[in-house]
């Protein structure tokens, strides 16, 4: 009784890299551990993938 | 005036907007209503023929008829984190907040009619086809026998999600896949199923448009690619993401695509093929687009910015800015 689409369905992957960073209310931003804002880290942004099109898939669809 | 962003703390796409917009001293407001009643406080009174609301996050104050835009990026479920929460207690959050918003003049990024629309996979391809953008055949269907006839007309198929959710329980993931030609289609009864022929594709198209702003990006496939890895979010990581230019037959039907769709904003996906013809696979009205600056240096979050900060138009509007006629 399992629909189509669900014979193609895989386990979701979480990601692997650790977040490196924290909510700062006071900056409305994520900053890393030295103060720095992490938006402004493209390299770091691509190593942990948090911003990538399956990054939001848990709760959003609109990747 | 105040830039409202409506997301979880998370975000950090959103955040790369945020340093814009701090960059050019524009006043922001970051909410996630998921916090209601906890970090974040409302209030609104209807008195005198007037409206007066307010909104309180993280120390910060503001009036909702302050406000310039609101940017709804991805925001949690009103009150998903109240120290008792409850659907009731999420509908009477969403209602009390988004209720209040929908009142002022500010624009949206998106409207939350539009966007709710929009989300739509079925409808995208209906409006993609009227405004003259080339869509792969696709079937959607509960029967069967439609399936299997469509595939006798088409028979490298690809199957997806109708929706683009993946199940939670567990948590899975339905990638775009290939439809083998001896395939047994009589799980199709079982839930509606979204078929389409497969385009053996060039590259991968990411079209990212702000107001009438169009930034594409390019990931060419590789030459002995597996035509089994369709999903490129899910294949290898391959070449990257390399900006380029919107074709001059693309571009009139991408405007026509937003403005028909009252879409201030929208991540469009095209594969292309051998002939350089960009197929239109989807539009998603608030897709990521980190991942396309972080690779291609494009000024996408720039952009959303400078679309955000700009002046509340003198005249009421309530739909991403497009005028709309007093009662």
């Amino acid at each position: 009784m399992q629909p189509f689409a669900l014979n193609y369905a895989r386990p979701a992957v979480e990601l692997e890299a650790a977040i490196p960073y924290v909510y700062d209310a006071g900056q409305q931003l994520n900053v890393l551990h030295d103060g720095r804002v992490a938006a402004s880290d493209f390299a770091l942004l691509r190593e942990v993938g948090t911003t990538t099109s399956t990054a939001g898939s848990k709760t959003h669809f609109d990747d | 005036m105040t830039v409202l962003i409506l997301t979880c703390e998370e975000d950090v796409t959103a955040d790369m907007v945020v340093v814009h917009l701090n960059a050019t001293g524009i006043p922001v407001v970051r909410v996630d209503p998921a916090d209601l009643t906890g970090g974040v406080a409302l209030s609104g009174e209807y008195v005198h023929g007037r409206f007066r609301g307010h909104l309180s996050a993280g120390g910060r104050l503001v009036s909702i008829g302050g406000l310039r835009s609101v940017w709804v990026r991805r925001p949690g479920t009103p009150a998903g984190r109240a120290a008792q929460p409850s659907a009731w207690l999420t509908e009477e959050a969403a209602q009390a907040l988004y209720g209040m918003l929908r009142g002022s003049d500010a624009r949206w990024m998106n409207h939350p009619d539009a966007a709710r629309r929009a989300r739509h996979k079925p409808w995208q391809l209906r409006l993609a086809q009227r405004c003259g953008l080339p869509v792969p055949a696709t079937l959607i269907t509960t029967f069967p026998r439609a399936a299997r006839e469509f595939s006798e007309r088409y028979p490298d198929l690809v199957v997806k999600p109708v929706s683009g959710a993946h199940p939670q329980d567990p948590p899975r993931a339905v990638p775009t896949s290939r439809v083998a030609p001896d395939t047994d289609f009589s799980a199709v009864a079982f839930g509606p199923t979204l078929f389409q022929r497969r385009i053996s594709k060039r590259a991968d198209i990411r079209l990212t448009v702000v107001g009438d702003r169009m930034l594409a990006a390019r990931k060419a496939a590789a030459a002995d690619a597996d035509p089994d890895e369709v999903d490129v979010r899910f294949a290898a990581p391959g070449a990257p993401w390399r900006p380029t230019d919107v074709p001059s037959c693309i571009a009139p039907g991408v405007r026509a695509y937003l403005r028909e769709a009252e879409l201030a904003y929208g991540a469009f996906d095209f594969v292309e093929d051998a002939d350089g013809t960009w197929w239109f696979l989807e539009c998603n009205q608030s897709g990521q687009f980190g991942f396309v600056e972080v690779e291609t240096g494009q000024p996408i979050a720039r952009t959303i910015a400078e679309w955000l900060a700009r002046p509340v138009p003198a005249e009421p509007s309530h739909v991403n800015g497009a005028n709309r006629t007093a009662c």
